[in-house]
């Protein structure tokens, strides 16, 4: 697990060994910790533009003893043959989740809006950017590993103001890229049925945009 | 967050009667929901001091939207949170705000070239953003509206 502090310091020491300035996007535990949802994590999840900035940064923490693991007992077989799978590096008890631009087929840019961001001004800049509360959830539903359901809860509980139509045209938009998607969200909104009232128009439009995707195979 | 008290402006009276607890125990919970992050305090000396109660830990901003409220007679709503982590100074923001780009940021802008104390670095950032036109074009826009140091011949056009 690595806390707050550990992973600010964690990611200027990084910015000090990066041979070229980077941007990512911050996804799962750790865009949580950085918006106050939680206090530690257990996996860093990172998304990059393309091969070569991860390529970039793979070489960084490599100087600093990261090694490679195999996504064995982390992610489900499914998960572990998608196209958008991570490749996992750790050192001690923290882990590294590094994707390219998908995340199982949600497609994620650093071009695109984001809420936060953050800059660590080592001998290269290493810049960070946070998404919408949406977005965390839906990338919860989709990587679904052992802690993402009580992730998404500890999220519903904090926040009131869910844009569950957000949520849902974000689900949506990028479904047709992973056939599951919209059935894993299904299920994770059904099981946050139990902690906080989602309306059944959602669930209606959930099901119709199941539908055409399936009408069009 | 142990306390119950939903997020929103409180003064010390207006959350002692909502918590039914004395005006220094208020303090005294204030206080510790600060050091945590929960609270942040406006107002201060002459004027009341109002406690901003938060849902998450609130880390206080410190980047391009921290500088240019700080030295801009024209401020800025920020359109995203900016945390750094090291030395972000007038010249960074510089470029920050020429990348972000919209005519607002880059009116406030502008006031930041009183503040360059390097202007390698400026130009060194700017080299490497590719920058270099903008920064002249805003110096130049900002020379015209505002008192600015001059730049040294060798960064000039």
């Amino acid at each position: 697990m690595i806390n707050t502090a550990d992973q600010e310091q964690l990611f200027k020491l990084i910015a000090d060994y990066l041979p070229k300035d980077l941007v990512c996007v911050a996804i799962g535990g750790t865009a949580m910790m950085f918006l106050g949802y939680k206090n530690a994590t257990r996996d860093i999840d990172l998304v990059f533009d393309s091969e070569g900035e991860r390529n970039t940064f793979i070489a960084a923490i490599g100087e600093l003893g990261y090694k490679e693991k195999a996504l064995a007992d982390v992610y489900d077989e499914r998960r572990k043959k998608h196209a958008g799978k991570p490749r996992m590096f750790t050192r001690g008890e923290e882990r590294f989740d590094l994707f390219v631009k998908d995340v199982f087929g949600y497609e994620i840019s650093t071009k695109q809006e984001f809420t936060e961001r953050r800059d660590y001004l080592g001998k290269n800049e290493f810049t960070i950017h946070l998404l919408t509360k949406e977005d965390l959830i839906v990338l919860k539903a989709v990587t679904r590993r052992e802690k993402d359901q009580e992730d998404i809860e500890t999220i519903i509980k904090i926040e009131k103001s869910i844009d569950w139509g957000l949520l849902l045209d974000k689900a949506i938009a990028q479904a047709k890229r992973n056939e599951w998607m919209l059935i894993d969200l299904e299920a994770t909104l059904q099981e946050l049925k139990r902690i906080t009232f989602i309306p059944g128009k959602h669930f209606k439009r959930l099901y119709e945009a199941q539908e055409r995707l399936h009408g069009k195979r | 967050m142990d306390n119950h008290m939903g997020p929103g402006k409180y003064t010390v009276e207006t959350f002692a009667r909502e918590e039914g607890i004395t005006r220094q125990s208020a303090l005294n919970k204030l206080s510790k929901l600060k050091r945590e992050g929960y609270v942040t305090i406006s107002g201060g000396g002459q004027q009341k001091r109002i406690y901003t109660l938060h849902k998450t830990p609130q880390q206080p901003a410190n980047g391009f939207y921290a500088i240019v409220n700080k030295y801009a007679p024209e401020k800025l709503v920020p359109t995203f949170k900016h945390h750094v982590v090291g030395n972000y100074t007038a010249e960074h923001a510089i470029i920050d705000g020429i990348k972000i780009g919209d005519a607002r940021t880059l009116e406030a802008t502008q006031h930041l070239f009183r503040h360059v104390t390097s202007w390698k670095r400026l130009f060194d950032l700017a080299r490497k953003e590719e920058l270099t036109t903008e920064v002249h074009a805003l110096y130049n826009k900002a020379r015209n509206n505002t008192r600015v140091k001059r730049m040294p011949k060798r960064y000039q056009e």
